[in-house]
């Protein structure tokens, strides 16, 4: 082996192109930087320009007749107004509420899903083509038709009366408790999909012996579930966790659909806020500082949470 | 076998997977989240880079019988030239003004632009229309429109609407005929009749409860009907108003569920046959006519001295047309035009804003368009309120809209949804 390694290095250095063998790896490193180069380029334009407009904007007044224009510097003006107006506590609130419910229920569905279809078969097949479907239905024709559903004379309304669990239709979107919990819910269900498919493939990834090793140590299905399956899928569930959280606080397109925000504002996240102000109203400044606020938010979620849990991980 | 090591060998490979994945966790977040909250959404058509003989024409109409109009406008303009196309794309209505400073912004957009009457000022300020004085000075016909429905900013005009739109009380024949109730003439007389009707097992009335401009439109009537204007926006005449409304929904008159209704939704519940009373415009008279399986009449609504805005979608010419002198011709020949104005009446119910197509027989001989001809000239306001200053339009239908919305909704009291919505309006009015 180090014959041939001495035989290449003598080589490229007879062709005059490296003139010692420490120089190698360096050149090897800028190569693989130009394979980067795209990707870079396409995250630089679609993604920190956009960022750096959105913070830009946040500290600037910008209105629809200013927008195409110069903006003018105002510093914190567009947060503290957003706190004096009064919206951005109780959309914080129903902010935190809505990330937590989407969360709590994505993850343990999308765990539950893959352990029950971590068995290859003909339903377990068509049930992953179905939750495919659910998973890659636009949010906004989602959204339509669970509004449907969950309306007065929607499907899940008459079973309730047909089944008598209630006298009058449940007000699943119009009621100010009600709605935001729907809303949460199903956009629980969107994305228990992808975290099942996910889950199960981490879930695949559990040699088959290791179950064996359990089952003849005399574990029961709960028991391998709980000292087998749940710690090998620790790691994965970090990262669906933080996509999760995200995916949560960003959601805009159920609540658009389903509630607008309504009754009154009892449904306004943090993100819808941030529409209102931006595209309702035409205060982009204001909409801006929501939508940074919302960032920062998230980012901090991402970091503690994947700092605790590399923490339990190195215990 | 030696392998030459990397300078950025870690100590602890497991160390740097968990490192690598914590940043890649965090970055993931981060870039998901920024393209979340700054990512703009899908573009419409624009303009039609530069042929001489194709208009885009942006509107947000989704009921078939709106659409027919710009369909069967789309065809007589073609018929008239021929070899030229027009290209009709819908815009949700929330999104319209949105798409279209965002245009702007890359110096591109429609050819006509149909919108909303009250958001002239905000686009015209925002660069998205053109300035139709040099067109409009000169039009042969200019004299046949009101100065009503001539939109005027800075005193540039930006658009003109080829017809007038405004809410009436649409009732079940039916209904009130097995009910023994004659039309409503006063508040009064709506109450005692939805009091009846929800007695009978039927619904009372249906409207929008959305929090947003839609809510505020519908909700209007009713709040200056209680005393309220904006030239001078009283809490306790709020109160009594948001009151009326939540006392309609704990009696079973109005759904709770109208607070997720647009305008659309509340016609089609109407129009199924169960509800008495609707709270819907002129334009609905086309979706009455091929939906309604019963007869059924239109009424002012009962508002006394309350007021009625006058609105309606006004048309104007984008700011970066490549064609604007075609865009001008087909506004001419269309919905500036009194045969045209005629279409959208039979079409879709629209009121003609020309003086000869509202002296048209077919329009004084409608018996469901003579009931908002009345009103215009007994309630009729204008749409926004002149009290309300041009820059803040949007931000008073909003805060209205969820005021309305939180009443209906039971989010709210009527005295502390007024208190608040007073307090917003007290800021939001001065000019």
């Amino acid at each position: 082996m180090e014959t041939a390694v001495t035989s290449v290095q003598t080589r490229t250095a007879a062709g005059g192109r490296v003139a010692s063998p420490a120089r190698r790896p360096r050149r090897r490193g800028q190569g693989r930087l130009l394979y980067v180069l795209p990707a870079a380029v396409f995250l630089a334009v679609l993604s920190f320009y956009p960022l750096v407009q959105l913070v830009r904007m946040s500290v600037s007044n910008v209105t629809a007749s200013t927008l195409n224009a110069s903006w003018d510097f105002v510093g914190t003006a567009n947060f503290t107004a957003g706190l004096v107006q009064g919206d951005l506590g109780k959309a914080f609130w129903n902010t935190a509420v809505f990330v937590i419910v989407v969360t709590v229920i994505g993850l343990v569905g999308g765990l539950a899903a893959a352990i029950v279809l971590r068995h290859s078969g003909r339903i377990s097949g068509l049930l992953l083509g179905v939750m495919v479907f659910v998973w890659a239905l636009p949010p906004v024709v989602n959204g339509s038709v669970w509004k449907f559903l969950l309306g007065d004379n929607g499907l899940i309304n008459g079973i309730v009366h047909a089944t008598g669990l209630a006298g009058a239709p449940i007000p699943f979107l119009y009621d100010e408790h009600f709605a935001l919990m729907s809303v949460a819910l199903v956009n629980s269900w969107a994305i228990i999909p992808f975290n099942a498919l996910v889950f199960r493939a981490a879930v695949l990834g559990i040699p088959a012996e290791t179950f064996e090793a359990a089952q003849i140590d005399g574990a029961g299905p709960w028991q391998e579930i709980r000292h087998v399956l749940l710690p090998a899928v620790r790691p994965t569930s970090l990262v669906l966790a933080v996509l999760t959280i995200v995916y949560a606080f960003r959601s805009f397109d159920f609540i658009y659909v389903m509630t607008y925000g309504g009754p009154g504002t009892s449904t306004n996240t943090l993100p819808f806020l941030g529409y209102l102000q931006a595209f309702v109203r035409f205060d982009y400044g204001l909409g801006s500082a929501t939508a940074v606020l919302t960032v920062l938010m998230v980012l901090v979620l991402a970091v503690v949470y994947a700092r605790s849990v590399r923490k339990e991980e190195a215990e | 076998m030696k392998f030459p090591s990397l300078p950025s060998t870690p100590k602890t490979p497991g160390a740097k997977r968990r490192g690598t994945r914590t940043i890649a966790a965090v970055g993931a977040a981060a870039v998901v989240s920024a393209l979340a909250l700054t990512g703009c959404g899908s573009g419409a058509g624009s303009s039609s880079g530069g042929s001489s003989k194709e208009i885009t024409v942006w509107h947000y109409f989704s009921d078939p019988n709106q659409v027919k109009v710009m369909t069967d406008y789309a065809d007589t303009f073609q018929k008239n030239n021929p070899g030229t196309k027009v290209n009709n794309v819908y815009v949700p209505y929330d999104q319209l003004d949105s798409k279209l400073i965002a245009s702007a912004g890359a110096k591109s957009g429609p050819d006509v632009v149909v919108y909303n009457g009250a958001d002239a000022s905000n686009l015209a300020l925002a660069n998205t229309l053109a300035p139709l004085d040099d067109k409009w000075g000169t039009f042969a016909d200019k004299s046949q429109f009101p100065e009503s429905v001539v939109h005027k900013v800075n005193g540039k005009t930006y658009g003109v609407q080829g017809y007038v739109n405004l809410l009436g009380l649409w009732y079940n024949k039916d209904i009130l005929t097995s009910l023994g109730v004659q039309p409503p003439k006063t508040l009064s007389e709506l109450e005692d009749a939805m009091g009846k009707a929800v007695a009978a097992g039927k619904q009372g009335m249906t409207l929008s409860g959305l929090p947003q401009s839609q809510g505020e439109w519908q909700a209007f009537p009713w709040l200056s009907s209680a005393g309220f204007s904006y030239g001078s926006p009283d809490a306790g005449a709020l109160e009594k108003g948001l009151g009326m409304a939540q006392d309609w929904v704990k009696k079973g008159y109005v759904s709770k569920e109208a607070v997720t209704w647009d305008q659309t939704v509340p016609f089609q519940k109407f129009a199924a046959g169960n509800v008495a009373f609707a709270e819907n415009g002129n334009w609905q008279m086309g979706t009455a006519k091929s939906t309604a399986k019963f007869s059924y009449g239109v009424v002012p609504l009962p508002v006394g001295s309350g007021k009625v805005y006058l609105g309606g979608e006004a048309e104007g010419i984008g700011a970066f047309s490549k064609n604007p002198d075609l865009a001008w011709k087909y506004l001419q020949q269309t919905y500036f035009d009194k045969a045209g104005q005629l279409t959208a009446m039979k079409d879709a119910g629209s009121i003609p804003s020309r003086k000869d197509s509202a002296a048209d027989p077919a329009v004084t001989g409608n018996d469901l368009l003579k009931p908002f001809a009345d009103s215009i000239a007994k309630n009729g306001a204008t749409y926004p309120d002149d009290a309300v200053p041009a820059k803040n339009v949007a931000n008073v239908q909003l805060a209205v809209g969820q005021a309305w919305s939180a009443a209906l909704g039971g989010q709210s009291s009527p005295s502390d949804a007024a208190q608040a919505l007073n307090s917003k309006l007290s800021s939001l009015l001065q000019k």
